[in-house]
C-alpha cells in the first residue's frame, strides 16, 4: 500500500517535472529564436495568466473546501468591471478627482463580495440547511448557473449590452531591455503574487485556514472539533467575492474595456487552467492559470486570433488524457485537497 | 449526574435506531455500552454529541438541556465525542490537527497542552510535522484521543476506539481509558470488545434492536447469559 503510494508519488513528480522542463525549454527556446518580440508575448502572457490565475483560485478553493463548482465566479467579475463604470459614469465619485477610477473599483469589488455572500445564502447555505449533507451537488451548482444569469441580464437591463470604456491613467510605459511593460501590468503580476502569498500563509498558518482545511477533508471532524461549518462557509465566498473583484480590477485598468459578457471568457478559460492545473490544488491554479495565458498570446502571436480556442482546449485535452488528475492533482477526486 | 439522557429516540428515514432510551452518567464515572452490530450505539452517541438530530426526548449536560444544540456547541460545554474509524484529518500534520482540538479554546494555555499530548504519546511527538496519513492505525487512534482531549472535555465518548488495533494496542488503549478515568474524566464507551470494556467500566447498559434490554454493574454482566444473547441474536431463547 505505501509502497504503491510511493510510485505513484514519484511518478507524479516525475510528470510534474516533464511539463515543468518543457514548459521552460520551449519559452527559453521561443526567445532565442523570436527575440524580443517573443518575449514581450511572454510578458503579455504572464500578465493575462495572473488574471486566469486568481479566477482560478477561486474557482478551486470553493471546489476544494465544499466540492462546489461556482458558476457565479464570471457573473462576479463582470459585475465589479460595470458597477465600477457606473460609479464612473454617475458623477457621484466625481468628489474624488483623479482617484476617481480607483474608488469606482474599490466599488465594484464591494458590490461583487456582497453578490458573493448573496449566492451563498441562497444556493449553498439554503440546500445544506434544508437537506444537510445528502444534497445533491448538482443542486447547488445548477442554482449557481441560475444566478449567473440573472446576474448577467439584470446588468444588460440597467447598462446595456454593449462594451463601454473605463478611462485609465496610465499613459507611460517601462521601457527594460528594450520590452514595453504597461505599468498595470507589473502591477497585475505582482497583485498575483501577493494574493497567492497570502492565501497559502491564511491556509497554512490560521486558525481560519487550518478550519477551512478540516473542512475540505470532512465536515464532520470539522464540527467534532468546534467548527461552526455554517459560520465558516460565508468566509470562502468571502474571498472568492474579493478574488473576483481583484482580477476584474486588474483586467479593467489592463484593457479599458468593460461589458455585461466580459466574465465569461475569463471564466472557461480559468476553468480550463484550474483542471489542467489539477482540481482543488491552489498551486495547480496558479501554474494552470500562467499556462493558459502564455498559450493564449503565443497562439495568438503564431497562429492568429482564431486559433486560441482550439490550443487551449486541445492542451487541456492533451493534459487530461496524459495526467487525468492535472499537474498537480491530488489522487482522491472530489474534496479535502487544499 | 453530569449527562441524563431521557427518553431519547433516534430516527433515520424509516429506521428506528434508538427507541425511548434513558440513562446517567455520573461525574467520576465510566460506563460503557454494548450491543452487537446495528443496535443502535453509534446513532445514540451522535445523537448524544448532535451529529445527528434526535426525533424526541431530551438530553441534559451538567444540569443543562442540550437537545437542540450543534455539536460544536455541546463541545464548548465539555461533552466530546472521538467518532468510529479514528477520523483525524490526513491532509494536516499531526501538529496542526492537534492544534484543530484546541479549535474551541482561546486562552494562552495551549501551546502547554499539546506539550502535555507529546509527552503522553510520545510517538505523536516524533511525527510532529508529518501529515497525519503516515501515522499506524495505533497512532492515529492515539492523536484523535489526544486531539479530543485538548478541547478538555468533562465526558469523553469513544466509538469502538478498539476497531482494527493490534492485541497488544488494544491492551495499551484500554490502559489509556483507565488513567483517563483516573483523572477525573467522565467516559461512555461504545466497544465491540465486552471483555476488555467490561474491565475498565463500572457499568454497562446492553443495547438491542435500539433499546436497553440490560443494564447492570460490570462485574454482574461479565459473566451474564442475556448478554451473550444479545450478541447472538434471539435464537438461543
Amino acid at each position: 500500500m505505501a509502497a504503491a503510494a510511493d510510485v505513484t508519488f514519484q511518478r507524479n513528480i516525475l510528470i510534474k517535472a516533464a511539463f515543468g522542463s518543457a514548459a521552460l525549454i520551449a519559452l527559453a527556446l521561443a526567445v532565442f529564436l523570436g527575440g524580443h518580440v517573443i518575449a514581450q508575448q511572454i510578458i503579455s502572457g504572464l500578465m493575462l495568466g495572473a488574471i486566469y490565475l486568481i479566477v482560478a483560485v477561486a474557482f478551486t478553493l470553493t471546489i476544494g473546501v465544499l466540492n462546489f463548482l461556482n458558476f457565479t465566479i464570471p457573473s462576479l467579475f463582470m459585475l465589479t468591471g460595470m458597477i465600477a463604470w457606473a460609479l464612473l459614469k454617475s458623477g457621484l465619485l466625481s468628489f474624488s478627482g483623479s482617484w476617481s477610477w480607483l474608488i469606482a473599483l474599490f466599488g465594484g469589488v464591494v458590490v461583487a463580495t456582497v453578490a458573493s455572500l448573496l449566492v451563498e445564502r441562497f444556493t449553498y447555505r439554503y440546500f445544506k440547511a434544508k437537506h444537510g449533507d445528502a444534497t445533491e451537488h448538482a443542486i447547488p451548482l445548477v442554482s449557481s448557473l441560475g444566478f449567473l444569469l440573472i446576474f448577467e441580464n439584470l446588468v444588460i437591463l440597467a447598462f446595456g449590452s454593449e462594451s463601454q470604456r473605463f478611462p485609465v491613467p496610465f499613459k507611460a510605459d517601462l521601457h527594460l531591455f528594450g520590452l514595453v511593460i504597461g505599468i498595470p501590468q507589473i502591477v497585475s503580476l505582482v497583485s498575483a503574487l501577493i494574493v497567492v502569498a497570502a492565501l497559502s500563509y491564511v491556509l497554512k498558518q490560521t486558525k481560519i485556514g487550518r478550519a477551512l482545511r478540516t473542512i475540505a477533508e470532512n465536515p464532520e471532524i470539522a464540527s467534532l472539533l468546534g467548527v461552526e461549518v455554517t459560520q465558516v462557509v460565508p468566509v470562502l465566498f468571502l474571498l472568492t467575492g474579493m478574488l473576483c473583484g481583484l482580477a476584474a480590477a486588474l483586467f479593467t485598468v489592463n484593457y479599458g474595456d468593460v461589458s455585461p459578457f466580459m466574465g465569461d471568457n475569463i471564466g472557461t478559460k480559468a476553468i480550463a487552467g484550474m483542471v489542467l492545473g489539477g482540481i482543488g490544488s491552489i498551486w495547480g491554479a496558479i501554474i494552470g492559470g500562467l499556462i493558459v495565458g502564455l498559450t493564449e498570446t503565443m497562439s495568438v502571436h503564431f497562429l492568429g486570433g482564431d486559433s486560441v480556442e482550439m490550443v487551449i482546449w486541445g492542451l487541456l485535452l492533451i493534459v487530461i488524457i496524459v495526467a487525468p488528475r492535472g499537474l498537480f492533482g491530488h489522487a482522491a477526486l472530489g474534496k479535502g485537497k487544499l | 449526574m453530569l449527562l441524563e439522557v431521557e427518553s431519547l429516540d433516534v430516527r433515520y428515514g424509516r429506521t428506528h435506531a434508538v427507541k425511548a432510551l434513558s440513562f446517567g452518567v455520573a461525574q467520576d464515572e465510566c460506563i460503557t455500552v454494548l450491543g452487537s452490530n446495528g443496535a443502535g450505539k453509534t446513532s445514540l452517541l451522535r445523537a448524544l454529541q448532535g451529529l445527528t438530530p434526535s426525533s424526541g426526548g431530551r438530553v441534559i449536560f451538567n444540569g443543562e438541556d442540550i437537545t437542540k444544540l450543534s455539536p460544536p456547541q455541546r463541545l464548548r460545554r465539555r461533552l466530546s465525542l472521538v467518532p468510529e474509524g479514528r477520523q483525524i484529518a490526513i491532509s494536516l500534520t499531526v501538529h496542526e490537527n492537534l492544534q484543530m482540538g484546541a479549535y474551541c479554546r482561546s486562552d494562552s494555555d495551549v501551546a502547554r497542552d499539546i506539550n502535555g499530548i507529546y509527552e503522553r504519546f510520545p510517538n505523536l511527538g516524533a511525527r510532529r510535522d508529518m501529515q497525519a496519513s503516515v501515522l499506524s492505525g495505533g497512532e492515529q487512534q492515539m492523536l484523535a484521543i489526544g486531539r479530543t482531549l485538548l478541547a478538555r472535555p468533562r465526558l469523553i465518548m469513544l466509538d469502538e476506539p478498539s476497531l482494527g488495533l493490534s492485541p497488544l494496542l488494544v491492551e495499551r488503549l484500554f490502559e489509556l481509558i483507565t488513567s483517563l478515568h483516573l483523572e477525573g474524566l467522565a467516559i461512555l464507551l461504545v466497544e465491540q470488545n465486552t471483555q476488555m470494556a467490561l474491565e475498565v467500566a463500572s457499568r454497562g447498559i446492553v443495547m438491542e434492536l435500539g433499546r436497553a434490554t440490560l443494564t447492570g454493574a460490570a462485574h454482574d454482566l461479565q459473566n451474564n447469559e442475556q448478554l451473550a444473547a444479545a450478541y447472538f441474536g434471539h435464537s438461543s431463547h
